[in-house]
């Protein structure tokens, strides 16, 4: 199994700078997705490691060793790219063995092989067919079967997922898990969907602007979070963001919802905050959370079993996840009761984006106007 | 303001049916929203109700109007595309106000109180004179609804409008949008590939699939009754779970050996399929009346913090939406453990060979429920 690290590797094009010191240990045997914005730097990495690219600065190691010179054909890696690139004069089943062919597999194997990956991707009637014939969501099934064939130890799909039709999307994802289970290599999978992200990883690494956000299990990353930034790129819907001024003699963070308690964390002292809501803490009134007031209804948005709610309280737009069967028909302007999850809720350094604390739990009344 | 009759409606490209034989009704001053996967026939089907696209066979009436041998800009048509189409020279209040100059019906007051009325529900009042070329995509998109709406047209298109917007503008335009019809009633054909977008906006949707319709309802309604095993699947996400049914001794059935006691007798029938939403499988680390063993395969947090659960029942593979709960990793079933989980019956449906099956049985009632828990 390879384990794959990333010292201090940085790319520059000209004055741009689109890889800033990555440091990055990849975790063998394990599916990790690479997670950012577009333009955040995610695919030149990639591109790094599977050498069609060199990095201005810094080393790859595979199992301790430095590849950063080996040329792309000797290292051991299967790549999906985003286009398809199926050779249009081949049938798929040609397509999907070309590579294997290339690296000089016996006829016998090749036939077995192709046929285990088309049954994993459900494309075992189109082997006859030419690309041209094909559907995109099946087109990008073929490439998929073509990348994962290769005799690889990593495999690395850079957003296999982009633009085909969401219901594709979602059984596209189940074969893909299907499938990293029965090979067992290494899977490194590119996107810029924080939902597919989230779906699909095991272990997480967050980029934004060049830089390494943040990196580990998928768990950690999500309720865990050290930066403000994963906390904004993982997780769907967007979480709340508010500014807060905190008040260490009281321990409270002033906001434009009401005045929260906080617990600080490691003897932090800063007074510029930014407090983070996820909408899953933002729940409904009841003896347990904490009261924010009444709101104020902007948009309902109907995703079958679940709303999300957009709610005006005191000039900030809160976000919110409602299950349909507890919701009753609600209005645009409608009043809208919200409360905090305690606990749930983070608070990050304003300036460096760092996390400093807790929003926690108190009674009493929150707004202080 | 009038409805839009569809009747025997073909549009074939070569051998390739787009749209095959539809019969259909949008009422008037109802938002209908065509939806369906890439290729179901919902643009080509929109397309023909706009004259851009001549039908092979069938007819379209506005009303009593029959339009199918109309060109486009003689049938009373007012249309967003998926990209803005605007005058780039003109500003936002010049914009809107231009199609309606053309109407040498209106008068001049009621062409101003038109314009002023869309620019002040959709907040576009700061915009106004601004040229058009100064407004990003997404709120040149809001004038070019803005404009179809103040149109007065019979019938007012869409065509995937917010397809081309970013994410935030794509909200600022489905509240825009929300926000006219609840002044302005007009019939609106409104095609999307997005669920959350046609529940979102749609008095009815039409689900699409293959060149026909097949069901149109009310989105709570497509979304709980679906008619056939593609509308469970379709809308939802994930979509619907399916286990095959076997039937049991006397009466009730067996799914995946576990069996589900029914006060009547399930028809003999080949391919019947269980079908139940994610949201509706409890799950549970001790056991609960009617539950059966799961192992859990795979787990992630979903939309708003749930857990999507992969589970595996007998030899068949579920997901579930567990919702968040207190304590480290919000109470995530554990990957490898044995759980309990709950198909409550009275939320499943029966389909038989992929059509959902008749009253009685299509779904299992109270009754049934209260069988199987006694």
């Amino acid at each position: 199994m390879s384990r794959i690290r990333f010292e201090g590797i940085s790319k520059s094009y000209r004055d741009a700078i689109a890889l800033d010191r990555i440091e990055l240990d990849i975790e063998p045997a394990g599916l990790t997705v690479v997670c950012g914005p577009p333009g955040c730097g995610k695919s030149v990495l990639m591109r790094i490691l599977i050498g069609l690219e060199a990095p201005s600065a810094g080393r790859i190691l595979f199992d301790g060793e430095d590849i950063t010179e080996m040329p792309a054909a000797e290292r051991s890696i299967g790549y999906v790219p985003q286009s398809f690139a199926l050779f249009p004069h081949m049938s798929v089943f040609d397509n999907i063995a070309y590579p294997m062919a290339l690296q000089g597999v016996p006829r016998s194997e090749i036939a077995a092989r192709v046929d285990q990956a088309a049954g994993i991707l459900h494309i075992r009637p189109l082997l006859a067919k030419r690309p041209t014939q094909l559907s995109g969501g099946e087109k990008q099934r073929a490439a998929i079967a073509r990348g994962i064939l290769k005799n690889a130890d990593i495999f690395i799909l850079d957003d296999p997922l982009v633009g085909l039709d969401f219901k594709l999307r979602e059984s596209l994802m189940e074969d893909l898990k299907d499938m990293r289970a029965e090979i067992g290599a290494t899977f490194l999978h590119i996107t810029s969907d924080p939902l597919e992200a989230l779906t699909m990883a095991e272990h997480l690494v967050v980029m934004d602007r060049g830089r390494l956000v943040e990196a580990g299990p998928v768990d950690a990353v999500y309720y865990d979070p050290t930066c403000l930034r994963t906390i904004e790129l993982v997780g769907f819907p967007r979480c709340n963001v508010l500014p807060g001024h905190i008040d260490p003699t009281s321990a409270v963070c002033a906001t434009a919802i009401g005045r929260l308690p906080i617990t600080l964390e490691n003897g932090a002292t800063s007074h510029d905050a930014m407090v983070a809501i996820r909408p899953e803490d933002i729940v409904p009134p009841g003896t347990g959370p904490t009261p924010l007031g009444i709101g104020k209804v902007t948009l309902v948005e109907n995703l079958g079993s679940e709303s999300v709610v957009y709610v005006q309280l005191h000039e900030t737009t809160l976000v919110t996840t409602v299950p349909v069967r507890t919701l009753a028909s609600l209005d645009l302007g409608d009043p809208f009761p919200l409360a905090m999850r305690p606990g749930g809720p983070i608070l990050f350094d304003r300036a460096s984006g760092r996390r400093i604390g807790r929003i926690t739990s108190s009674s009493g009344e929150m707004h202080d106007g | 303001m009038a409805d839009v009759r569809v009747e025997r409606l073909r549009r074939q490209f070569g051998s390739l049916v787009a749209v095959r034989d539809v019969s259909f009704v949008f009422p008037e001053a109802t938002a209908t929203c065509l939806l369906g996967p890439s290729g179901c026939g919902k643009t080509t089907l929109l397309r023909m109700i706009a004259g851009l696209e001549r039908p092979s066979a069938g007819t379209i009436r506005f009303g009593d109007r029959d339009v199918t041998a109309l060109a486009a800009r003689r049938r009373d048509v007012a249309m967003v595309f998926q990209y803005p189409v605007m005058y780039r020279t003109l500003s936002v209040v010049e914009n809107i106000e231009l199609p309606l100059a053309n109407d040498r019906t209106l008068a001049a007051a009621e062409r101003r109180r038109r314009v002023d009325e869309v620019i002040e529900i959709l907040e576009l009042g700061d915009a106004r004179r601004l040229q058009i070329d100064r407004l990003d995509l997404g709120a040149r998109q809001k004038v070019a609804v803005g404009r179809a709406i103040a149109r007065r047209a019979a019938v007012t298109l869409f065509d995937e409008p917010t397809t081309n917007v970013e994410v935030h503008a794509k909200l600022a335009l489905i509240r825009a949008f929300k926000e006219l019809r609840r002044h302005v009633r007009q019939t609106i054909v409104y095609v999307t590939h997005d669920q959350t977008e046609a529940m979102t906006l749609a008095d009815q949707i039409a689900l699409m699939r293959d060149g026909e319709i097949v069901q149109c309802a009310p989105p709570r309604e497509l979304y709980d009754e679906p008619n056939s095993e593609f509308g469970g699947w379709f809308l939802g996400n994930p979509g619907m779970n399916f286990l095959t049914v076997h039937p049991a001794e006397g009466s009730g059935f067996v799914v995946d050996g576990v069996p589900f006691p029914l006060a009547a007798p399930l028809p003999e029938l080949e391919d019947v399929r269980f079908g139940i939403r994610p949201e509706y499988i409890r799950v549970a680390t001790t056991p609960l009346p009617d539950s059966v063993p799961a192992r859990v395969l795979r787990r992630a947090v979903a939309i708003g913090g749930q857990h999507l659960v992969t589970l595996a029942v007998g030899g068949s593979r579920i997901k579930a939406k567990v919702p968040p709960a207190e304590g480290p990793s919000r109470g995530a079933p554990e990957v490898g453990s044995n759980v309990f989980v709950v198909c409550p019956i009275n939320h499943a449906i029966l389909f038989h060979r992929g059509k959902r099956l008749a009253e009685p049985l299509r779904r299992l009632g109270s009754s049934a429920a209260a069988c199987a828990s006694s």
